[in-house]
């Protein structure tokens, strides 16, 4: 009434200016990534490009690759890491018997000889396979590499008292003579019943059960050779003897390290790398949304673990068409899936499970994993479709928009004489808010037909080890769902399958990711598939088992994981490896 | 002679401004009622203490206020979630803001978060209550016993609650809370962490008050009228209850109102890092927690974080005139 | 007076091996309630791929089969005169005090608390010294302008400072400040000092005017509350009597009575804070204690967790015993007993 013109021009502008602080806040910056997005060079490729085609191609050497760990690297150690990311990774500085090619999408599957000259040579009834070495690989101080070397870090990786983070397969396949531990502790048993080296470049491998899938396991890490005067056991983790086109400079344990040029690498010799850049930072803990915000303004180039970007950063990516464009949507090699417990009532009866099936509300199992885009695709098989032997099909269909099929659902219901539902628990590790989102997304789906689910987090690092890993306590405490998940180790029915559907790795003891499925019949057919040398006939035999373990359905399949990833603008040759479902780091170039 | 000796002058002029203000005839005022009296003046205090009974009702009728003004808290309402487009936050602006749903709805999962934060208070105030309780038992117990007997006792006593503030609490809470197991005693699931929860903030959280009663025992202890009790033969546990108890009950109530409003902090802190209650039982440090990932998108940090801040806040106005309404020689 | 430094110091000892017990009982004691096995405490530390017997190797590794006082034994036997660690091919000395290794990384605690410490102080000193300051002038200011605006004024947004939690604050200004106007350095980029002074105080700015806006709230409340109480008093009179200028009577005597509560309070919070500024450290990413105590926990890693609560309890007990020192060169009417 009163008030001075200018006071009100002020208080208006006071009001102006919150809320339009307010409204950028709830756009999420859209103003500010356009102007980064319209500086942005080169690769004006479409969206998820590069999950079939290279991006940005460029043959330009030099300059320096920044990777970023949002925790701490397993271990550099060759011999005991286990992530795919860090496997993808180990192909810069270290040279495995056989690695996955670099190249993208399904070229990337292909198993290319990389230490050895050829694939693996099979006899006796592939219990038996030979390699033969190159010769001319030396390690980053000069000296040759040689078969003992091979075997030696073999050997090692077997000692699980001093390694007992890393894979497996080595002890429970290789025929090591009985009360071996390692050459640490039994430096002067006898391994040739395991492993011969007839001469320096050669390495014969003796299994105790046939395998015919052999280069698989040739692939790993723990292939990479180790130099035996060099080794420190578990402090080697450190100090990595490189084999590959860099070696370490200025290890920092969890804080950073350094890749630079490793001079004794020859290219002659390795026909598989391009080792573009010059150098390669590699930064530990760094805070995850901090690693999104830098490689979207350009300060960073990799997030290394390739999970994806955080929810923040996804709401920003997919908002903005120019930052949309310069993302990628790779599909792992991974399932997220739920056990149903046969062991629990009453999903002891078939129906029972059924009803679960059609019951479940899939897209919202999908949406608590990240929706279509973050979490991944529906699922409907054990195996995904980026590994090989994967036939699509589904057994329990649940509906045009895959909200449930809840007739089915209550027709099973009635087969199993629990017309108004039951009530069981569903297990998930309290740490992952994927998981807790999925079982309240599985509580309120089967709430429809009657099944009253009663949520039970258990901590992570003791999941399969004492809860849904442990036959007994499962039968206690009724766990009749227990969410999981499975990322093969390689991308094969064997790595996928083996872990999750034999019921001969359920132990009384806990420790198994399998928990629901105990079928005699399937565990004859994986026997069988290994002793399959044609590789394609083999692929049919993992479809076959795939969907005799979903006839039984002790598996609830939830979404193929994707993760959303953003290319860097530093990097060159940005393309996705259908081998690792990440970015391949062998292949990457950096511009400056 | 319940009234300290050093209500002196204070208390003597309060007393004719009761008169001037018409309270009838003049007739003596207890501590109690000259306290309820300057209470009634702080405006500010009264709208905390308000507040506060507004939030208490709110706790206990929460059932009956979801069902009217808003959605059962569990309960997903995945059509109002952008999952077309991927981002899985809510359509509309304000984080889903609608008549239908007072506070917009939680992403990915699209709970109504009016009513997850009107179950939410249940848990604070519980366990921020019990928590408290169980505090102001063991300190006001230890305190009066060390401050009153004195000797070996105090030292003993003294020493142990030096141990108890050297602890990391919030480390050695989040260690407790993490190795728990999921049954004991008999109790299970939320029922055990809610007890647990409670045990872990009341417990570790007595020598504040126990300190501070402590102090005031020993103060009062050297007051002529225990002194004079004393001459009089009385005995100890006549002194503790007649004597020493009344003129405690002041400090002991204003202490528990200030220490609630931390023990809600507390409780906000350990579900934010992730070991308090379990879900999807609604907190506000959980909400708070499951909201840090979406940051640039403030809304669902906004209202769990007002949630704590005012309930905090009122607790603090209503113990600071609380405080003030009860020490004489506070001047305002 | 020595005597006293003395008996506190030893006091100080027993209060440390006091905090250890509780932690390893924590550790190894509670679970049992559940029905915990030194097997199933093992098997938090081996990978996916663990069979039963590597996860008895591991608890043979890592000392689990131990009964548990046999285990503090050992323990403590390291931190007073070291221990060997076998690391498969070989076997390395830990020189005193040699406070174990992780369970999951190998590294040695020691070594890492003294790496993660200086950001840690920092943290806290920067920040200490920023709510000493500026909790004690406006208190002081306020308890002299009693009833204005600003006193009121003050005290409101002290209110609301001790009542809204740190981590909630903390991301709202690192949402803001930090990613929207870009104006202070962005979470987990800490610069160390001997880097870079100014860097290193850029990238703790948030940091440090965060966790003292919580704290100066406090002080500001408490300054002003013991400043109203001493400026009554009866020397206050005299003084001015006495023709001393207004500044001398007002920090000279007044505050001076004042600050007892607040040094008390302070030396507290700086101890505490020193051992576990877990909330902060969380909210803005810094490698200190407080996050490594937190990594610790939440995988179950002995060692480290044993080595962060100890320190904690030494930076709280030693800033204690100065708290009380200090006691008698700023009140003379305390006599240590």
């Amino acid at each position: 009434m009163n008030h001075s013109r200018s006071w009100r021009a002020r208080s208006l502008a006071a009001v102006g200016v919150s809320a339009a602080l307010l409204v950028a806040a709830c756009g999420g910056g859209g103003g500010a990534s356009n102007q980064q997005g319209s500086s942005n060079q080169g690769s004006q490729a479409a969206f998820n490009a590069g999950s079939t085609s290279i991006v940005n191609p460029s043959d330009k050497k030099g300059g320096t690759l920044k990777f970023a760990n949002e925790g701490d690297w397993d271990t550099l150690d060759t011999g005991e890491t286990y992530y795919a990311y860090s496997w993808n990774f180990a192909r810069l500085y270290g040279r495995s018997l056989m690695m996955f090619k670099s190249a993208p999408g399904k070229e990337g599957n292909q198993l290319v000889p990389d230490l050895a000259e050829g694939p693996g040579q099979a006899s006796d009834n592939a219990k038996t396979w030979t390699y033969k070495l190159r010769q001319g690989v030396k390690f980053d101080d000069g000296t040759e590499v040689t078969s003992a070397d091979v075997k030696y870090a073999v050997l090692r990786s077997t000692d699980k008292q001093t390694f007992p983070n890393g894979p497996a397969y080595w002890d429970a396949l290789l025929d090591l003579p009985s009360g071996y531990k390692g050459p640490y502790k039994s430096p002067n048993a006898n391994t040739d019943s395991a492993i011969e080296t007839p001469d320096k470049y050669t390495v014969v491998f003796h299994m105790k059960k046939p395998f015919a899938a052999f280069d698989y396991l040739a692939q790993q890490p723990n292939t990479m050779p180790v130099p035996k005067d060099k080794d420190t056991g578990a402090k080697y983790r450190n100090s990595v003897v490189a084999t590959g086109p860099y070696k370490f400079a200025d290890v920092q344990p969890g804080k950073s390290f350094n890749l630079v040029r490793n001079d004794q690498w020859d290219p002659a010799t390795d026909p598989n790398r391009k080792a573009l850049p010059d150098r390669i930072e590699v930064s530990l803990n760094v805070n995850a949304d901090d690693i999104d915000n830098r490689i979207i303004s350009g300060d960073l180039d990799v997030a290394v673990t390739a999970l994806g970007v955080q929810p923040a950063a996804q709401s920003r990516v997919l908002q903005d068409p120019t930052l949309k464009e310069n993302a990628d949507n790779p599909l792992g090699v991974r399932l997220w899936y739920t056990s149903i417990n046969p062991t629990v009532p009453p999903l002891n009866n078939i129906e029972c499970r059924k009803a679960v099936e059609y019951a479940m509300d899939r897209t919202s199992y999908q949406t608590a994993y990240g929706g279509q885009f973050a979490g991944g695709d529906l699922a409907t098989t054990i195996l995904p479709p980026s590994v090989p032997g994967y036939q699509a099909y589904d057994l329990y269909p649940n509906g045009q928009d895959h909200k449930g099929d809840l007739d089915a659902a209550k027709k099973s219901l009635e087969a199993c004489g629990q017309p108004n539902g039951f009530q069981t628990n569903i297990a998930y590790r309290a740490e992952r808010p994927k998981e807790k989102a999925t079982a309240e997304a599985f509580q309120q789906a089967l709430a429809r037909v009657g099944i009253q689910l009663t949520l039970k987090p258990y901590p992570q690092g003791d999941y399969f080890a004492q809860y849904a890993g442990l036959p007994p306590y499962v039968v206690k405490n009724k766990l009749g769902l227990a969410l999981n998940g499975w990322a093969a180790d390689w991308p094969d029915g064997f790595g996928f399958l083996s872990q999750i559907v034999d019921s001969r790795v359920i132990r009384p003891t806990g420790g198994s990711s399998n928990t629901s499925v105990r079928i005699p019949e399937v565990d004859q057919m994986l026997d069988k598939a290994l002793t399959e040398l044609d590789t394609d006939k083999r692929n049919q035999d993992w479809a076959a088992i795939d969907k005799r373990v979903m006839e039984e359905a002790v598996i609830y399949p939830g979404v193929y994981s994707k993760s959303l990833l953003v290319r860097s603008k530093n990097a060159t040759n940005i393309f996705v490896t259908d081998a690792y479902g990440e970015y391949d780091y062998l292949g990457l170039g950096a511009v400056k | 002679m319940t009234l300290p000796p050093e209500a002196g002058a204070e208390a003597e002029a309060a007393i004719p401004e009761a008169v001037l203000a018409g309270a009838g005839p003049t007739e003596g005022r207890s501590l109690g009622q000259i306290a309820w009296l300057r209470l009634k003046r702080d405006k500010v205090a009264l709208a905390g203490g308000a507040f506060l009974i507004f939030l208490i009702l709110v706790a206990i009728f929460a059932p009956l206020i979801v069902k009217y003004l808003g959605y059962p808290p569990n309960e997903f309402h995945q059509e109002l979630i952008d999952t077309a487009g991927g981002t899985l936050t809510p359509i509309g602006r304000f984080g889903g803001m609608s008549w239908d749903h007072l506070m917009g709805v939680e992403p990915v999962n699209g709970r109504d978060i009016f009513s997850r934060i009107v179950y939410g208070s249940r848990i604070s105030l519980l366990i921020a209550f019990l928590a408290t309780l169980l505090s102001v038992l063991i300190g006001t117990t230890l305190g009066i016993v060390s401050g009153f007997i004195g000797g070996w006792t105090d030292t003993f006593t003294s020493r142990l609650m030096d141990v108890f503030l050297a602890f990391p609490l919030l480390v050695l809470a989040i260690a407790l809370a993490g190795v728990f197991p999921d049954q004991a005693f008999g109790l299970q699931g939320n029922q055990l962490r809610i007890v647990m929860l409670i045990f872990i903030i009341g417990f570790f959280n007595w020598p504040y008050i126990g300190r501070i009663i402590r102090g005031q025992t020993l103060s009062l202890r050297e007051r002529e009228f225990v002194e004079s009790a004393k001459s009089i033969g009385a005995r100890r546990g006549y002194i503790l209850r007649t004597e020493m108890l009344p003129n405690l009950v002041a400090p002991i109530l204003v202490y528990s109102t200030l220490l609630i409003p931390t023990n809600i902090l507390f409780e906000a802190a350990l579900s934010f890092l992730g070991v308090g209650v379990r879900p999807p039982t609604p907190s506000w440090g959980g909400m708070l927690s499951d909201a840090v990932v979406y940051y640039t998108q403030p809304h669902f940090m906004f209202w769990p974080g007002m949630a704590i801040f005012v309930t905090v806040l009122a607790f603090n106005l209503f113990g600071d005139g609380l405080r003030d309404a009860l020490d004489p020689r506070a001047n305002r | 007076m020595f005597a006293y430094i003395v008996r506190r110091l030893l006091w100080s000892v027993v209060l440390l091996f006091v905090l250890s017990v509780v932690v390893f009982s924590i550790f190894y004691l509670i679970p049992r309630l559940g029905g915990a096995t030194p097997e199933t405490l093992a098997a938090r530390y081996v990978g996916r791929a663990a069979t039963p017997e590597t996860v008895h190797l591991t608890a043979e590794r890592l000392g689990l089969l131990d009964p548990v006082p046999v285990q503090y034994w050992h323990w403590l036997r390291g931190v007073f005169v070291g221990a060997e660690y076998d690391y498969g091919s070989g076997s390395e000395h830990c020189p005193a005090p040699c406070l174990g290794y992780s369970f999951i990384t190998k590294q040695p605690v020691w070594p890492e608390l003294l790496d993660r410490a200086p950001v840690t102080i920092s943290l806290v000193v920067g920040a200490s010294l920023i709510w000493l300051i500026a909790g004690l002038t406006v208190g002081v200011i306020s308890a002299l302008r009693r009833g204005t605006v600003f006193d009121r004024g003050a005290m409101g947004v002290a209110l609301a400072g001790v009542s809204l939690p740190i981590f909630f604050t903390g991301l709202i200004a690192l949402a803001f400040f930090s990613y929207k106007l870009r104006i202070t350095a962005p979470g987990g980029t800490f610069v160390p000092f001997s880097e870079s002074p100014w860097r290193w105080a850029y990238s703790l700015l948030l940091p440090w005017i965060t966790l003292a806006f919580l704290f100066a709230a406090q002080y500001a409340r408490l300054t002003r509350a013991g400043m109203l109480e001493t400026m009554t008093e009866d020397y206050i009179r005299t003084a001015r009597a006495k023709g001393l200028p207004e500044r001398t009577v007002i920090l000279k005597h007044g505050l001076r009575g004042a600050l007892t509560p607040v040094l008390t309070i302070f030396g507290l919070d700086v101890g505490l804070l020193l051992g576990g500024a877990v909330l902060t450290e969380k909210t803005f990413s810094l490698n200190g204690l407080g996050k490594y105590a937190y990594d610790g926990i939440v995988n179950n890693d002995l060692p480290k967790i044993l080595g962060v609560t100890l320190l904690a309890g030494f930076f709280v007990i030693i800033s204690n015993l100065i708290v009380d020192l200090l006691y008698g060169v700023i009140d003379p009417r305390v006599r240590l007993e």
